[in-house]
């Protein structure tokens, strides 16, 4: 118990030990918000900055090389056309991430909008918007995903906006009743009293009162984009070929992984998994610190 | 109570109500329309009007969506042009598999959920907490897709201990552990993430109930440990399990949609995909319908479940 409260205490009483700090210590310190920030750093890193160190194309075919296994020249191999797996490993990156991001941009705008709107309107918009809410809430979004990427063809920022789209509701809901429990706080009527008008109040009291929270299921959308949109990939249903995406690269080397190619599952796997990790160590990790726990 | 089981009754209808009409007005709004994706895209235009009047496709708005819904009330769900088949009559075979498979994964995470979510209250702060805690975070980021693949690599095709997918054919069928042998690979990647996500959910509630009185005071009485994990914790811990079966309905169906894909499990997922990829419209609608329909009730008999094991809870 005592260590933990040395390596967990949230009024930095740990950064006394400066120098001194030995490393079993430092593991403990790092606690899983840390470790979630640093391994989405290494992966945007990875990503976006990769490929000026490694400075192969991924949409090159070398006929010589099908399905040769990691080696020298090939780090992380070569798929059935001979691409280099490691560059469209990067590129694929990109897409998915950059897609992920967007989506969660978009479905924290509209969940935020709707919330507010609920908490701060009549009584009766917001058992109305609430009743929509718990509908929607209980379709499974994989579900209507698919059925939308089926029945209309769409590019990345159509893809983005789905998925935004899909997955609003929980952070609507989370924002609705933070801002019911904000609005009657005094400072908040204190600044009606003095004649703030609605937006003002919505934007500079209630929207930072909840902005912890909001940051914190933010992270989770997060890693439930990366998820749904390398699933949507990985059914096919996604981002399209030739253009590479983790869940797409980890698709069309399920087939050949059977017959010996592990490295077209094993790379692209680990992606998503290392992505998806990331953002729910970070997103535990603050949601702990903020309830004045231990992470664990 | 009769008050409160209606207001769920009637959410649960406008849930599905919502859901019939979202999927109406999307199919609605489809560049092209669904002729195109029966007769093809290089159709003549004749050809798709003729289909069109054929459908009903060409009489205005508010009447097709009367029409959609008179077809459904009676449970006709289309006709597959793919298939060749009713739609209704196609489902049948694969609903049942889809229930097997999530009635076996519902139990096996469960009941992991349970013993893993008793163990990590109970040494909540220790290493065996930790370890709990560390494999739960693991568990519930490692995608499903990307698990079978590996499993069927490991256990089917290098290995070679159980079959890769589907549910075997006619040969297999005498075999009498036939069913299980195909499960227990989608069963396995299926059940991983819904135990890690169920167990951090449970484990949370036991190591709270841990910091009750009533705990001390058994501890004081001089009760044991067991008797105080089973007797005591367990019973009240348990308590929200029928919230938490609930909340693993519409989880059951995502992670299932993606499990039986990559196993070839012929069950609702596994259709749902096939249609979206061969653009099967009615196929597609009625899986995505009567998913809907599934999850909703699921939902609705959670509550209810809840309502009965639980004096406390009621719905105001």
């Amino acid at each position: 118990m005592t260590d933990e409260r040395l390596s967990l205490d949230s009024e930095g009483r740990t950064r006394a030990y400066g120098l001194m700090w030995t490393w079993p210590r430092m593991v403990r310190a790092a606690s899983a918000e840390y470790l979630g920030a640093g391994l989405m750093l290494a992966l945007a890193f990875f990503c976006w900055i990769g490929p000026t160190l490694y400075p192969h194309n991924g949409l090159a075919i070398h006929a010589h090389h099908i399905l040769s296994a990691p080696d020298r020249r090939f780090a992380l191999g070569t798929d059935a056309l001979g691409r280099n797996v490691l560059a469209r490993l990067m590129r694929g990156g990109q897409t998915t991430l950059a897609i992920a991001f967007w989506a969660s941009a978009i479905g924290l705008v509209a969940g935020l909008a709707y919330g507010m709107a609920a908490g701060l309107g009549p009584a009766w918009i917001d058992r109305l918007l609430m009743r929509l809410l718990d509908a929607l809430l209980a379709i499974p979004t994989l579900v209507l995903m698919i059925f939308f990427a089926a029945i209309m063809p769409l590019g990345d920022v159509g893809l983005a906006t789905l998925l935004g789209l899909v997955s609003w509701p929980g952070i609507a809901r989370l924002a609705r009743n933070e801002t019911l429990a904000a609005r009657e706080r005094d400072y908040v009527r204190a600044a009606r009293q003095f004649g703030a008008n609605g937006f003002y109040v919505a934007h500079a009291h209630i929207l930072r009162a909840m902005l912890p929270l909001v940051v914190v299921n933010a992270t989770f959308l997060m890693a439930d984009m990366i998820l749904g949109l390398s699933g949507l990939s990985f059914l096919g249903l996604g981002i399209q070929p030739p253009h590479a995406s983790w869940g797409g690269l980890l698709n069309t080397g399920a087939g050949l992984a059977v017959i010996g190619s592990w490295w077209l599952i094993v790379f692209p796997g680990l992606a998503i998994f290392l992505a998806i990790l990331a953002m729910n160590m970070l997103g535990q990790g603050m949601l702990a610190r903020l309830n004045g726990e231990a992470s664990g | 109570m009769i008050v409160a089981l209606a207001r769920r009754l009637g959410g649960a209808l406008l849930s599905v109500a919502l859901l019939v009409t979202l999927v109406f007005f999307m199919i609605y709004a489809t560049p092209g329309g669904p002729a195109y994706s029966i007769l093809g895209v290089h159709a003549s235009p004749n050809a798709v009007a003729a289909l069109n009047r054929q459908m009903g496709l060409d009489h205005p708005v508010w009447q097709q969506y009367l029409t959609w819904w008179m077809h459904l009330a009676r449970g006709d769900l289309g006709y597959s042009y793919t298939e060749h088949a009713p739609v209704a009559s196609l489902i049948g075979s694969y609903l049942h598999n889809t229930l097997l498979l999530d009635s076996v994964v519902a139990i096996a995470a469960i009941g992991a959920a349970v013993v893993l979510g008793l163990a990590q209250g109970a040494y909540a702060h220790r290493l065996p907490g930790r370890l709990i805690g560390a494999w739960q975070i693991v568990g519930y980021s490692l995608p499903t897709f990307f698990v079978g693949t590996v499993v069927i690599l490991v256990f089917a095709a290098d290995l070679a201990w159980l079959p890769p997918g589907g549910i075997g054919g006619a040969a297999a069928a005498g075999h009498p552990l036939m069913p299980w042998r195909h499960l227990a690979l989608p069963a396995a990647t299926l059940a991983l993430p819904l135990a890690a996500g169920l167990s951090r959910y449970f484990g949370h509630q036991v190591r709270d109930e841990y910091r009750q009185d009533y705990v001390r005071a058994a501890a004081a009485r001089g009760l044991g440990p067991a008797r105080i994990a089973f007797g005591h914790v367990l019973r009240n811990a348990a308590r929200p399990l029928a919230t938490l079966i609930g909340m693993m309905v519409p989880s059951l169906f995502v992670g299932g949609v993606l499990t039986e894909s990559v196993f070839n499990y012929p069950g609702l997922g596994w259709l749902l995909w096939r249609s979206a990829l061969e653009q099967d419209y009615p196929t597609l609608t009625a899986i995505v319908l009567l998913i809907g329909i599934l999850t909703v009730l699921g939902n609705l008999a959670a509550d209810l479940l809840n309502t009965v094991l639980d004096v406390r809870v009621r719905y105001d």
